[in-house]
């Protein structure tokens, strides 16, 4: 425990760097967070790096966090964040980097996903590589095929939107630079996929095959509901990846197919109706007008689209300067 | 590094032009030898061949040379945007870095600037290129440009193109809106702008890294500044006008719907179009008075928060 330059939370963080941070939101189904210190603090410890264990706690956490003050209290690492409200994992992230001064931070779930080495070969990796971000790959897996299943079809749909490599952007156990954590705009469920947005803002990563630990083994249905979450989660991903500077190519894309479908059924109805055809009773003049007004709306709200991006253009700058 | 503020900078963006880059850099440094300070500033968007390298050897031999990197490729737009938000001089040069602008016309450009304009572009007499995959389409996209934006630009495809710096503070660049600098800075920053004419070669070197595929982003982006130009003051005339057009098509499917109301028999039962089509572009009219709203309030927004800059004026001449 010597080399451990022991943090106590109330002898003036602010003072004390540490090299590497351990941020752990907790939030969904968190397990006994003081085993999970135990186990994931001894490579760290290895590893001759001093460091900290961050944990961000929302209210209903209470209970929870108390054993690890009394931890903190005997010299051990810790630091626990309390805020005042139910935030979501995305804010308790950032808001954990802000308070942090480690140039280094990795993200742990507050449930064991991996095994406790691979803390200690991410950090190694982002200290040896070029890298700003390197997120574990659990790799080789060993629980169930449902599981598998899922991951495979979900990354099968992320690959195609956005044509990432990256095998296994779930898993939440992360080593980065952590100029990367506090410049990413992250909020509600787009935490998850930090890789691909830090990707997007030039920053480099890449990705490092860790052990699974065996709680993850478990197999994991979920309700429909989070199901729906995932997959609008990837649409709000794919337009953000691809749309934000550009509104108007996407509406406008929907927008110009619609109204074009809508405009071919008018001119048809156009061209019977001066052959002497009754259009009044026939319901596909509905269809036309309908496809043509939803085009014109899906541009107009592009255009609006347009409006916001240009008048938050100054002072924001779509490029990031190559490290070096 | 010694001078302070130099009177020039030259700005190139450069995407995997490893060839390119000596003779790019010993083209201009011998095209501003005449001006008393200068700076270059080559921007590399992400290349992944040498162009880094030799860059980087340039300006370790010469001070004025300076290399500014990116993380990644981003795109022509992004990379001007990063040389320019770099450079020091009161007057900036941007210009292509595969040679087919020529480094001599520099010095043209400045003079023509230093009669009192703001932005003076470039355009290609003999342009040195593919005439159906290039030319063609440029001229089309250059008439179209110059109707919907009202900038006598003829051609807006050149980067070969010098402004004052002041003129660029007040110039943000994003997605691809490098080709209509001169049409954005005259809409929002009330540019002076003038054309010479400048060389133009055949491309000596790499490839070319534009397709035929840019045409519908050209016109997407073109719309764009059109809106940006009527918008940025009246969003909710703009749509309102829009809307006007919608309820015409309203008031008309209403008539029709009243007129085959006349005849109305059992047997017709199922005339309900017209009312319903009659709806449908009232439905229209209020999305669009709603949309118009909306932007009012994005745009008062913006006014009322810092960030808004004022266009540019000259009491005297320059």
């Amino acid at each position: 425990m010597e080399l451990i330059k022991v943090l106590r939370p109330e002898a003036g963080e602010q003072e004390v760097t540490v090299d590497v941070s351990v941020i752990v939101p907790i939030t969904e189904r968190p397990e006994d967070l003081v085993e999970l210190y135990h186990e994931y603090s001894p490579p760290l410890i290895e590893s001759k790096r001093t460091f900290e264990f961050v944990f961000a706690a929302e209210p209903w956490c209470g209970p929870l966090v108390e054993p690890l003050r009394e931890l903190a209290a005997q010299g051990q690492p810790i630091r626990v964040l309390q805020v005042g409200q139910t935030m979501g994992e995305a804010a308790l992230l950032r808001l954990a980097a802000a308070h942090c001064h480690a140039p280094v931070i990795v993200t742990l779930p507050a449930y064991r996903r991996v095994q406790a080495s691979a803390l200690g070969d991410l950090i190694q990796s982002l200290a040896d590589g070029e890298d700003d971000v390197v997120t574990a790959r659990r790799w080789p897996r060993r629980d169930s095929w449902l599981n598998r299943l899922q991951g495979r079809a979900f990354h099968l749909v992320l690959g195609g939107l956005t044509s990432t490599r990256l095998h296994d952007v779930a898993c939440g156990v992360r080593a980065m630079r952590r100029e990367v954590l506090l410049n990413l705009p992250l909020y509600g469920d787009f935490f998850r996929f930090l890789p691909l947005l830090a990707a997007r803002e030039g920053y480099s990563v890449t990705e490092l095959p860790v052990p699974q630990h065996e709680r993850d083994k478990s197999t994991r249905v979920y309700g429909p509901g989070v199901y729906l979450r995932r997959v609008i989660d990837l649409l709000g991903l794919f337009f953000l990846l691809r749309f934000t500077e550009k509104p108007l190519r996407f509406f406008g894309l929907i927008g110009s197919i619609l109204a074009t479908v809508g405009g071919g059924v008018l001119a048809v109805l156009l061209y019977q109706r001066l052959n002497g055809q009754g259009i009044a009773d026939r319901p596909l003049l509905l269809l036309g007008v309908l496809l043509v007004v939803l085009g014109i709306q899906a541009v107009a709200l592009g255009l609006v689209g347009e409006i916001i991006v240009h008048l938050h253009a100054s002072g924001r700058r779509s490029y990031q300067l190559h490290r070096d | 590094m010694t001078q302070t503020e130099p009177h020039l900078s030259v700005v190139v963006p450069l995407y995997n032009e490893a060839a390119s880059v000596t003779p790019l850099v010993e083209a201009i440094t011998a095209a501003v030898e005449g001006f008393t300070s200068w700076e270059l500033i080559l921007v590399d968007d992400g290349s992944s061949d040498d162009t880094v390298a030799l860059a980087q050897a340039h300006a370790a031999k010469d001070g004025r040379v300076r290399v500014i990197r990116l993380a990644r490729n981003y795109g022509q737009t992004p990379a001007m945007q990063a040389g320019f938000d770099h450079a020091q001089g009161k007057v900036v040069v941007s210009m292509d870095g595969d040679l087919q602008n020529d480094p001599r016309d520099i010095p043209l450009l400045v003079a023509k600037l230093e009669e009192g304009y703001d932005l003076v572009a470039g355009y290609r007499k003999n342009r040195q290129d593919k005439l159906v995959t290039r030319k063609i389409p440029s001229w089309f996209a250059n008439r179209l440009i110059q109707r919907i934006t009202r900038v006598e630009i003829r051609d807006n495809g050149c980067s070969l193109k010098a402004y004052r710096r002041d003129l660029l503070r007040r110039v943000n660049l994003y997605s691809d809106m490098h080709r209509f600098i001169p049409a954005v800075a005259a809409a929002t920053a009330g540019a002076r702008i003038a054309e010479v004419p400048v060389r133009h070669h055949a491309r000596q070197y790499g490839t070319s890294k534009y397709g035929l595929s840019r045409i519908l982003k050209v016109l997407g982006d073109l719309l764009t500044i059109k809106m940006i130009r009527s918008f940025r003051e009246r969003p909710l005339a703009m749509m309102a006008a829009g809307a006007l057009v919608a309820m015409v098509f309203a008031v008309a499917s209403g008539v029709a719907a009243v007129v085959a109301a006349q005849g109305f028999t059992p047997e017709k039962a199922n005339a309900v179009v017209f009312p319903g089509a009659a709806m449908l572009w009232l439905g229209l009219v209020g999305y669009l008075l709603m949309l118009g709203l909306l932007a009012e309030v994005a745009l008062w927004e913006h006014r009322k928060g810092e960030g808004e800059q004022l266009p540019l004026v000259h009491e005297e001449q320059i």
